[in-house]
């Protein structure tokens, strides 16, 4: 049995499946799943693999990052306070590596900010190959050879290395997203990207893990969540804004009384 | 008279009340979107915005009239889509508090097909 | 290269009695006692007692939670009254609480479906949706046998269609025999009992 979010999650997952073969109904695409036309069954089990990761995934949300939220966010800081973005959880790193590279290639304003990045998960060994910053090919597919090139080092035959100047500008820490006693170290900041993480919780600590990044958040400060979530089925503490390029949750400003 | 069909979202956490709805409204050839609650309506009318609104009241995260609140505050477009609300509270007060958070007409369930298309029709601003 | 290496801030050291700092004046503080409430269920008192009067509604969502985590059967008695609220944002706040505390819930399920205000007892159908016991169709079965209000035998119909099973089917008729003017209840009834049987096993999909 699910929970309306981990249905909510299936239902996306299924209906994504459903747009790309072009199914004309549920049942049409349970025949074509069933017949396993045009190998189905493996692509319909790809799309409920949430751990595989790469850099550039959900690329809309980094276009978004660097056309609005950041420029939104610079507006509101003192000349010279740094941005501040969190991934969580950030398995092996590819996720706030990809944020690093992309602002350095997408955003013009880079130059004027410090910005600094921070990279979370729950698993101390994620994190460890996360500090190496050893991938394959499979992890940079999206990503093109020229900033292959740019950013990495070949490390072994099909294994390469992000940059050591890239590397260390990314920071890695150990966080249980449901413990307040670690988060809050972590202190306010402008963008949290949190991607399929909340629908593996039950309620209880969905609603501590929402608190938290509440918390995390500097007021209007932006949190985006993985395509296939959504904050409506988690908690009311945000507002919801629309980008051209993504729909992401803000901290609101001011605090709305009664 | 435009091509378009013109689009409800349906704005109730019952999914046998969203399904009554839709049954009605696209056998009258209206469009149906659906939401769960006051936020996704939120996050669904953002995206694509619908001619009308049916709301529940009691919904989890966001009730109906936090959400119509909210919505009226916004300045966009959608702020001003016309809303019918439809909940089992029959309470003066919920009545009173949907029509100052920006309710356009209030119902009380149970709700027959007639009436439903009626309301749909003339939100719509189509002959009944 | 602008990407900086970062430095960790420090948090201002938490107040050692969350209690106090509930009555604060200022939301800010009020929200952190409530979340550092939740840790202890000896704030049980105190949260319920807070609860009544806090008009902002992010510090009122930290109370719901700290009392949905403190979990007991108490905590979800100090959550139920507020379904009786006139306010659709705090009744929306009690459920979505005493959602997250199922077990707690299970305490009080019964005598929030006697419970004499129709409204509480359409609400208390919606938390059994939650509550992962084999004996909760059964429940709501029982209780569609003898429930009067068309609405709410309704909402104990949509809650059944999601975790009942065929064993339900002679309630829903039954039901649907005492209301037969409500379009809604008899549209409802039949969908969920095409959805019973379809679920059954040994149905072909």
């Amino acid at each position: 049995m699910f929970t309306e979010a981990r249905r909510y999650f299936v239902e996306r997952r299924v209906t994504d499946r459903i747009a790309e073969t072009g199914a004309t109904s549920f049942m049409n695409y349970f025949a074509r799943l069933r017949s396993d036309l045009d190998g189905e069954v493996e692509k319909f089990i790809n799309a409920f693999t949430v751990n595989e990761t790469y850099f550039y995934r959900e690329d809309y949300q980094l276009t978004c990052l660097t056309s609005d939220l950041l420029n939104e966010r610079t507006r509101m800081k003192r000349p010279g306070e740094a941005l501040r973005i969190w991934s969580i959880p950030c398995s092996t790193g590819e996720e706030p590596y990809s944020i690093a590279i992309w602002l350095l290639e997408n955003w013009p304003q880079v130059d004027a900010h410090d910005v600094e990045i921070i990279g979370s998960d729950i698993d101390t060994n994620v994190l460890k190959e996360a500090r190496t910053g050893i991938f394959g090919k499979r992890a940079l597919m999206r990503l093109t050879p020229k900033l292959i090139d740019k950013y990495f080092v070949g490390a072994e035959p099909g294994r390469w290395q992000i940059l050591d100047d890239l590397r260390q500008s990314v920071r890695f820490t150990a966080v249980n997203i449901v413990e307040r006693s670690e988060t809050r170290p972590l202190g306010a900041f402008d963008v949290i990207f949190c991607r399929n993480m909340l629908i593996y919780f039950d309620d209880s600590s969905r609603r501590v893990a929402a608190e938290n990044l509440y918390e995390n958040l500097s007021p209007g400060g932006y949190l985006c969540l993985g395509h296939t979530e959504s904050m409506s089925r988690i908690s009311p503490l945000f507002e919801v804004c629309r980008f051209p390029d993504a729909i992401v949750y803000r901290r609101p400003l001011e605090i709305s009384h009664g | 008279m435009a091509e378009r069909k013109l689009r409800i979202l349906i704005v109730d956490d019952a999914s046998l009340v969203r399904h009554y709805y839709r049954q009605i409204l696209e056998a009258k050839c209206f469009e149906v979107e659906e939401a769960m609650n006051g936020l996704e309506a939120l996050e669904k009318l953002l995206v694509n915005a619908p001619d009308m609104l049916i709301v529940d009241v009691n919904m989890p995260q966001m009730d109906g009239i936090t959400f119509l609140r909210t919505l009226r505050r916004q300045a966009l477009p959608q702020s001003s889509i016309p809303a019918l609300v439809i909940s089992t509270e029959a309470g003066a007060q919920d009545i009173a508090a949907a029509r100052a958070g920006g309710a356009n007409f209030y119902l009380v369930k149970p709700l027959g097909w007639d009436v439903l298309t009626q309301y749909a029709a003339m939100f719509c601003g189509l002959p009944a | 290269m602008p990407l900086i290496k970062n430095t960790f801030h420090r948090p201002a050291s938490s107040s050692p009695d969350p209690a106090a700092a509930l009555t604060s004046v200022s939301p800010d503080e009020r929200w952190a006692a409530a979340r550092a409430a939740g840790d202890d269920p000896v704030n049980l008192a105190a949260l319920a007692q807070v609860l009544a009067r806090e008009s902002d509604t992010r510090v009122r969502e930290a109370i719901f939670t700290a009392l949905a985590r403190i979990a007991t059967p108490e905590s979800a008695l100090a959550v139920l009254p507020y379904l009786r609220s006139d306010d659709a944002n705090i009744r929306t706040g009690a459920l979505d609480a005493l959602r997250a505390m199922p077990e707690a819930v299970k305490a009080h399920l019964s005598q929030a479906l006697a419970d004499a205000d129709a409204d509480v007892r359409l609400l208390a159908c919606d938390l059994i949706r939650n509550i992962r016991d084999e004996d909760a169709p059964r429940w709501l079965c029982e209780f569609l046998e003898i429930e009067h209000v068309a609405n709410v035998c309704a909402a104990a119909v949509d809650v059944l269609a999601e975790i009942g099973d065929v064993q339900a089917l002679p309630t829903l008729w039954r039901c649907a025999a005492r209301f037969p003017n409500d379009p809604f209840l008899a549209f409802a009834i039949k969908v969920a009992a095409d959805r019973l049987r379809a679920n059954a096993p040994g149905s072909r999909v």
